[in-house]
């Protein structure tokens, strides 16, 4: 298997076999459309077992991609995803968890589980599908937002300067750290397949344009910025990764592809170790700890 | 003549050994077969502060932590003037002098004793041991086991060697030394029964640990928050003997939703928290409901509103674990009486979510959560232990099947062709997003029928009393062991009272509550909180109208207070 991944089930299936009878909901040219067709190349290219693969999503408009995946998932609270993923993960460690969600989602509400995910290094994959807008409510600005941006309810322009996804996962320890473009299809399956592939929290920033809603980060804009990470970076060293995505920030450019890789053991793995510790299994004798407490 | 229900209160500055003293009192008597009801209040500081341990025991089934102490010993002023005020005529007075911080006058009836304890362990070269010539002086004065105190402090010291052993088992001998060198006035004495039963000793929160052991637990997530936080270190002491999981999360927020993760994961999940963090689980408890996820939440209630009273005791998050979620929420609502209830209950707890795949909460409270008490050993095996039920992979998988009970089985990830979406959205019987009228109608109704059978899943609540009454008392949580006292009090008085201690709190038994009212000409609700929670839900649901007994100090009821409040009443 070329899978580093062996919880992996795999099974030969084609993009057509991930996909349900609900057709996508988003506008047309949202880059939704391209992050969903990635999804189906990565999942169909690894041979993801759907009856293995738990897709889990909070609420926005990213989020209403498990869907349109054939697989076990769960549509859950605005900002709560991941937490929820990684119960399912520490529950069945054996099972593929593929998270998707957007920038308020992740964020904003769901800003404070993001570092845990990442210094827990939750093996999962976590698929970011970033617009820099809250698209749902009809166009409000997100902590992704230009601050120019005018918006339903920043009119005279957004007064808050934006944070950048990436170098948060980088500060707080995500294992797997990549970006790339809605529009680019092919790189964004690769960087999925990948980050599924890998053992740890994998961290997707997706740059997925909102044609209705943010008229300044438009596609072409996306397009015109990206600068795909030169062949020599050194994707094992973390200042390097955030070395590149400072100096992006000081000439307007956007790094794309994989930023930083980095293998150390999971926290189901350290759970695992914790349970051989303690002798344990479940056909340990509950009257062995009941005993304890006989005065 | 010997009285021999005693109450011990040990009472000086945290960190001087009174906990370890309540704890070697507690054990003792454990021990040697008497029954034991134990209550502390800790400063909410970590280093300092008022401490006190309060000891009741008896060869008979204690119910609550009664009235008073019948035996106070101060280890310091602060000790004695916060409880000089209960220094009754008849009480015993046990406290450290000649050479302590104080010199107490002794009140007309009281039968002081003067312990050096501080001079004694000093001059032994040993000063931490004050507290063990206390305990010496104590178990000679009131005839607390001495071989089994002993044993306990032996058992306790091991792990340091034999010379810490040796040192506090002579400080311990020269307490008894000292109180056998004075004359005893006072009527208390502990006397062990002949025939011990097979027991455990374990706090509310140990023992809710234990019931989730019990029930099968496999996942749990929690947040650290007073007083709850003890089941998580239970929990995380013993659960990877059983190959489970405990994971403490980033909040509340995320606890409860890890805790809906790995119960869709087809795993039995918990957590436990108090007020706040349950105000903040609010939105995860519909997303529970509203997906049909079971998950078990403990709500260890503290004194409230806001950070309010943080190591106090009160009854006043039933507004929030009935009601706490928006929408038309469902649920599944008990609490418990003591350190056996929180054992039993928590059993039933998992079994009722399993079955009926929706959230229930189990309500405990500050005092009961410390509260060390004698529990009848619980064999494993001798619960029943319910799992959910799992679609038998014939034919196509609607997750959200109307059936004919409306629960519907579930699937766990890995069924081939048991894929489906477990959503917070309005959906379908396959799962599938669907606002219309007509389906979000049924879809609410099956989820509220399912519940209809929880009422006769449950015991019903008891009854303490026959026949008619003039009064008829109804408490819920550890308020309903005060009650029972008060009620034995007033009976053995020639006063008609009868009792209706309701352990399921949601759905309510309103045919059991009905029946009750109907049997007693007046009612009233003892509870501990401001607005008489459980009072209003009787008042909406049921036809009676009963009155309001609340007190909200931090400190639960005594006998005592029920007992003078029913006089008053029926006057």
């Amino acid at each position: 298997m070329s899978c580093a991944q062996t919880h992996l089930h795999q099974v030969a299936l084609e993009t057509k076999d991930y996909k349900t009878d609900a057709k996508p909901f988003w506008c047309p040219g949202c880059g939704d459309h391209g992050v969903l067709t990635a999804m189906y190349k990565a999942l169909a290219e690894i041979g993801v077992d759907p009856n293995y693969l738990v897709n889990i999503s909070g609420i926005g408009c990213s989020s209403r991609l498990p869907y349109f995946v054939r697989s076990y998932k769960m549509h859950t609270l605005h900002g709560r995803a991941g937490p929820v993923a990684t119960g399912v993960q520490l529950a069945r460690p054996d099972l593929a968890i593929l998270v998707n969600g957007g920038d308020g989602d992740g964020f904003s509400i769901g800003g404070g589980h993001m570092p845990h995910l990442a210094r827990k290094n939750v093996n999962m994959t976590y698929v970011l599908m970033d617009n820099r807008i809250y698209g749902l409510t009809k166009g409000q600005v997100s902590p992704t937002s230009q601050r120019k941006m005018k918006a339903y309810t920043t009119p005279y322009g957004g007064v808050e300067e934006p944070m950048d996804p990436v170098l948060y996962m980088l500060t707080y320890g995500a294992s797997f750290v990549a970006q790339s473009l809605a529009t680019n299809v092919k790189m964004t399956a690769q960087l999925i397949k990948d980050g599924m592939e890998h053992k740890g929290f994998a961290f997707i920033s997706v740059l997925s344009q909102c044609p209705t809603f943010n008229v300044i980060d438009d596609a072409k804009y996306f397009k015109g910025a990206a600068e795909e990470v030169s062949p020599d970076h050194d994707v094992t060293s973390v200042d390097a990764a955030m070395h590149v995505v400072n100096v992006g920030h000081e000439t307007g450019r956007i790094p794309v592809g994989l930023l930083y890789r980095q293998e150390r053991p999971t926290l189901d793995e350290y759970m695992a170790d914790l349970v051989k510790q303690a002798g344990g299994g479940p056909d340990y004798d509950l009257r062995k700890i009941i005993d304890l407490a006989r005065p | 003549m010997d009285k021999n229900d005693l109450i011990i209160r040990v009472a000086g500055e945290g960190g001087e050994g009174i906990i370890s003293t309540g704890d070697f009192i507690t054990q003792a008597c454990a021990r040697a077969g008497l029954e034991v009801y134990t209550f502390k209040t800790f400063p909410a500081e970590i280093k300092g502060g008022y401490a006190m341990y309060q000891t009741r025991a008896s060869a008979q089934p204690l119910y609550c932590q009664g009235d008073t102490f019948d035996v106070l010993c101060a280890f310091n002023g602060e000790a004695y003037d916060l409880n000089r005020s209960r220094l009754l005529p008849g009480t015993a007075f046990v406290y450290d002098g000649p050479g302590g911080d104080f010199e107490p006058e002794i009140p007309a009836g009281v039968h002081g004793y003067a312990i050096p304890m501080t001079k004694t362990a000093k001059e032994m070269g040993n000063p931490k041991a004050k507290n063990m010539v206390a305990l010496g002086a104590l178990s000679q004065l009131f005839n607390i086991p001495e071989q089994a105190l002993r044993e306990v402090i032996t058992a306790k010291f091991t792990k340091k060697g034999t010379t810490v052993v040796e040192g506090n088992l002579n400080a311990f001998a020269k307490g008894r030394e000292l109180a056998a060198a004075l004359a005893k006035t006072d009527p208390w004495k502990l006397e062990a029964p002949e025939s011990k039963r097979d027991v455990v000793v374990m706090s509310g929160n140990d023992a809710v640990g234990l019931g989730a052991l019990i029930a099968g637990l496999d996942f749990f997530s929690a947040y650290p928050i007073t007083p709850a936080t003890e089941i998580a270190r239970y929990v995380a002491r013993h659960l990877p003997k059983r190959g489970g999981t405990l994971i403490q999360a980033e909040d509340e927020i995320a606890s409860a939703s890890q805790v809906v993760g790995a119960s869709f994961a087809g795993k039995k999940a918990m957590t436990a928290t108090s007020g706040p963090g349950l105000a903040l689980m609010g939105e995860m408890l519909g997303m529970s409901f509203m997906s049909e996820t079971p998950c078990v939440i403990v709500d260890v209630q503290r004194g409230g509103p806001s950070t309010g009273l943080p190591t106090k005791h009160e009854q006043s998050d039933l507004f929030l674990a009935i009601h706490g979620s928006h929408g038309d929420c469902g649920r599944i609502v008990l609490s418990v009486e003591d350190v056996s209830d929180c054992i039993s209950l928590t059993v039933e707890a998992f079994n009722l979510a399993e079955k009926y795949q929706c959230p229930v909460l189990l309500l405990s409270d500050g005092s009961l959560a410390f509260s060390t008490q004698t529990v009848a050993y619980p064999d494993p095996a001798s619960f029943k232990i319910v799992s959910r039920k799992r679609w038998d992979g014939h034919g196509e998988y609607k997750r959200y099947a109307i059936t004919d009970d409306f629960i519907s089985p579930m699937a766990d990830p890995g069924t081939p062709g048991g894929m489906h979406i477990a959503t917070g959205l309005e959906h379908d019987e396959t799962g599938n997003p669907n606002y219309s009228p007509a389906n979000h109608e049924a879809m609410q109704a099956k989820r509220f029928r399912k519940l209809d059978g929880v009422v006769n899943d449950f015991p019903p609540a008891e009854v303490d009393g026959d026949g008619e009454a003039e009064l008829g008392i109804i408490a819920w949580g550890s308020t309903i062991g005060v009650a029972r006292e008060a009620i034995a009090r007033l009976r053995a008085e020639g006063v008609s009272v009868k009792g209706f201690y309701p352990k399921l709190l949601w759905p309510m038994p309103v045919e059991q509550f009905e029946a009750f009212g109907a049997s007693c000409r007046r009612l009233m609700v003892a509870e501990v909180n401001f607005l008489g929670q459980l009072a209003h839900f009787i008042r909406a649901e049921t036809s009676l109208r009963p009155e309001s007994y609340t007190i909200c100090g931090g400190l639960p009821f005594t006998p005592a207070m029920i007992v003078a409040k029913v006089k008053e009443m029926l006057a």
